[in-house]
């Protein structure tokens, strides 16, 4: 199977380093923070009180949407806070639960005679990606479209992250099992596993595991292939523009992540994320880590001591989002934490543009980002919209390569911000 | 508790490290053989020339940063690196106070009158070559006999071409001489040996501090405009080869129409770009008074540049329709 050409884009040297390290269990933190809002369907609706005790996997907060992802006790204990706004690392004022361990046990199990899209509903399963969809919904979607063809990513969305691809070798039968409950919603004529061509030994395990029924494509590391239009691109060489409101479905087809799929194939509440650690210097460790455990306890294990005037970033070293604090607790749109000392820490500047052309040829949307950019630093918004500015994925491979750096993304965010914002307020 | 304050700000996170000074840097290496080949051949006064232009040019930097009240910025290396292209387009005995007044134009007419570095329109090393040129022809555009006491002065290559015709060229100038550099040829100091040129280019396209794609569009609209006279009548016209390897070709090809500022973004805008340049210079060559057209090409194409700019690529998913009309 020949994948599609990807234009632009960044090969990092070094794609794959926490492959061969495996899952650690992070103890269960004694106080847990649980945000209800976790995904894109909304606020989730209270279902406990203060002082109530909880089982772990037992929902805290409905999703205001029929498909949408519920949230679940991540540990078992009591209901000692409920906290009305608070910030979470987006900067939204959620209400959030806060939930004292009682040392005890595994989440229950969703019963096996479910409906597989109940059971995914009642999992709060969400696409782990940088949209965090609920899957169910997704599904849903998928069902009423007829799609026939699923894409299962196994590759990690940025350098430095590996928890994609070490999931895949951990746990390639939970992904296989989750494929086949997906396969009992819908009529899929096609599975197709992408995953990084270096990481040849989760490839041997899915090999196994999958036992022929899916396609497996590899695919060399290239930043930012892993985003969603950009790998459908990849696995069926068909371009979807990525903000005229086409959607992957409208091709037939259903992106979702290995670390969805293996949530599905346990058949559990989702209260973890498999999250990978990484410092300016490299790969620490890959980790299992309780939802809404707080960054300070997932540094603290991995022997990390954060310097002020330095980065914690929740995600990867390209898109992640800089926290302001440690209290922050892991939420499920957490692929993992990158930490920058204080002299890692890269300062872009508002310099004027040489016009090398290097943010061009990078760019994997094809857009001209000097021009985007200037125009919104400049507040010419419509000129922006007029070159595109809403194809922009955000990546910041054009600010990556920038020899003067600009700080592109920023400006680019900014202008999308103000256009939508005057678009609502007509 | 207050956390001892992170940094919050929008990605990415990391840089390639990329800069100007990176790559002046590298420019600067990328002409160390040339200018070791020029020395072999013009001796010390090859480094007399090329150590004046770039410490002028450093100097007349830091003047007009202040003048023009600009933060002092001459640790980017771009006017070291433009005065040492300067020095490679000028002859071994040019005077020191021509060097000095070039280097002046440079940095005045073709960076700082336009607001700095990159907003000019024109590559700064070139406008001081025009300018030098027309204004002193003869210090300039005569080029010494080298190992002699450089107070003769001897044909290059392109200037023998003009003025006697293709015939003799062979004799009087093997390829081979014309590739390695040799003391019976004489030109300005960078276009000593085309094989020193051709080692520094490739440096910069493999460590892709410049776009191969430039150079080869250069280099093929030249070989081609001029196989297609020599086709026709090789008694007349010279070789492709010959063309390649005489006078600017490669300097231009890769160190001058690959400057960022004045050269096209898009593949598809450097391409043609590239393409035009080696026919125009083929085009001077053939039917100008001037003999060597490379760096007269690179300047004019470069006022093309902006119409090849708009030589863009469909954005990602355009088939479905503009990204405009956008829903949100
Ligand atoms: S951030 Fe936007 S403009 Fe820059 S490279 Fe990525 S898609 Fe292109
Ligand atoms: S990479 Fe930076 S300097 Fe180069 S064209 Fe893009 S914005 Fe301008």
């Amino acid at each position: 199977m020949r994948p599609g050409k990807m234009r632009g884009g960044i090969r990092f040297s070094h794609p794959l380093d926490g492959l061969s390290s495996p899952f650690e269990d992070l103890p269960t933190p004694s106080v847990v923070t649980v945000a209800l809002q976790q995904d894109r369907s909304g606020v989730c609706a209270l279902r406990v009180k203060k002082n109530d005790v909880v089982l772990a996997g037992q929902i805290i907060g409905e999703s205001p949407r029929p498909n949408g992802a519920s949230i679940h006790a991540p540990i078992s204990g009591v209901v000692t806070e409920l906290i009305k706004a608070f910030q979470d690392f987006h900067g939204r004022m959620v209400p959030a639960v806060v939930i004292e361990s009682d040392g005890a046990a595994n989440p229950c199990e969703i019963p096996a005679d479910t409906d597989p899209l109940a059971a995914v509903q009642q999992a709060g399963v969400v696409c782990f990606d940088h949209k965090t969809d609920p899957l169910a919904a997704k599904l849903e979607e998928a069902r009423s479209r007829k799609v026939g063809t699923l894409i299962v990513n196994a590759l990690d969305g940025e350098p430095l992250l590996s928890s994609r691809a070490r999931l895949l070798l951990e746990q390639a039968e939970a992904i296989a099992a989750g494929i086949d409950a997906l396969k009992k919603i819908l009529d899929l004529g096609r599975v197709i596993l992408t995953v990084d061509a270096n990481a040849a030994e989760a490839i041997a395990a899915a090999t196994r595991a999958f036992s022929g029924a899916v396609q497996i494509l590899p695919l060399r590391n290239r930043y930012p292939q892993a985003v969603d239009y950009l790998l459908v691109q990849r696995a069926l060489n068909v371009e979807i523009p990525y903000s005229l409101g086409v959607r992957i479905t409208d091709i037939g087809a259903l992106l979702v992540d290995v670390e969805a799929m293996a949530a599905v194939g346990r058949g559990q509440p989702v209260v973890e994320r498999f999250i990978s650690v990484a410092t300016g210097k490299g790969h620490v460790k890959n980790l299992r880590v309780a939802i809404g455990t707080p960054i300070r306890a997932v540094l603290e294990h991995c022997r990390i001591t954060p310097e002020p005037g330095g980065k914690i970033l929740a995600g990867g070293p390209m898109t992640g989002t800089a926290l302001s604090g440690l209290d922050q607790p892991v939420t499920k749109e957490f692929a993992g934490v990158f930490v920058q000392g204080r002299s890692e820490v890269v300062k872009l500047e508002e310099a004027v543009c040489i016009k090398c052309g290097r943010c061009v040829e990078v760019c994997p949307m094809r857009l001209m980002p000097f021009l985007i950019s200037g125009f919104s630093e400049k507040g010419r918004l419509a000129e922006a919209a007029q070159h595109d500015l809403f194809a922009c994925i955000e990546c910041g491979c054009c600010t990556y390569l920038c020899p003067v750096r600009i700080p592109m993304v920023q400006f680019i965010q900014f202008a999308k911000g103000q256009l939508m914002a005057q678009r609502k307020g007509v | 508790m207050k956390e001892p304050g992170f940094v919050v700000a929008v990605g990415p996170h990391i840089h390639s490290g990329n800069s100007v000074r990176d790559m002046m840097l590298h420019q600067i290496i990328a002409l160390l053989p040339a200018v070791a080949a020029a020395f072999l051949v013009f001796g010390a006064d090859t480094l007399r020339v090329a150590a004046i232009a770039m410490g002028s040019a450093v100097f007349w930097d830091a003047v007009l940063q202040k003048l023009f009240k600009r933060s002092l910025s001459i640790g980017d290396l771009s006017a070291a690196a433009g005065g040492l292209v300067l020095a490679m387009l000028l002859p071994a005995t040019v005077p020191w106070w021509v060097v000095v007044l070039g280097t002046l134009v440079m940095l005045l007419l073709g960076k700082h009158v336009y607001g700095g570095l990159g907003c000019n329109p024109f590559n700064g090393v070139l406008i001081a070559y025009v300018a030098l040129l027309l204004s002193y022809p003869g210090l300039v555009g005569d080029y010494p006999v080298p190992t002699s006491d450089m107070m003769m002065t001897q044909n290059s290559p392109l200037l023998e071409l003009k003025d006697k015709g293709a015939e003799f060229l062979d004799e009087t100038f093997p390829l081979q001489d014309l590739f390695l550099g040799s003391t019976l040829i004489t030109g300005t100091i960078g276009e000593v040996s085309k094989l020193a040129l051709l080692l520094g280019g490739l440096f910069l396209v493999l460590r892709r501090k410049i776009s191969w794609i430039i150079p080869a569009g250069f280099l093929s609209g030249l070989a081609g405009f001029a196989a297609v006279f020599w086709l026709i009548d090789p008694e007349t016209y010279a070789s492709p080869l010959f063309h390649l390897l005489a006078g600017g070709s490669l300097l231009g090809a890769f160190f001058l129409a690959t400057d960022w500022t004045t050269s096209p973004v898009t593949k598809t805008g450097m391409a043609l770009f590239g393409l035009v340049c080696g026919v125009m210079t083929m085009a001077i060559r053939l039917w100008s008074q001037w003999p060597e057209g490379a760096y007269f090409a690179v300047f004019m194409v470069s006022m093309l540049t902006p119409f090849f700019d708009k030589l863009r690529p469909k954005v990602f998913g355009s088939k479905f329709g503009s990204h405009r009309q956008v829903q949100f």
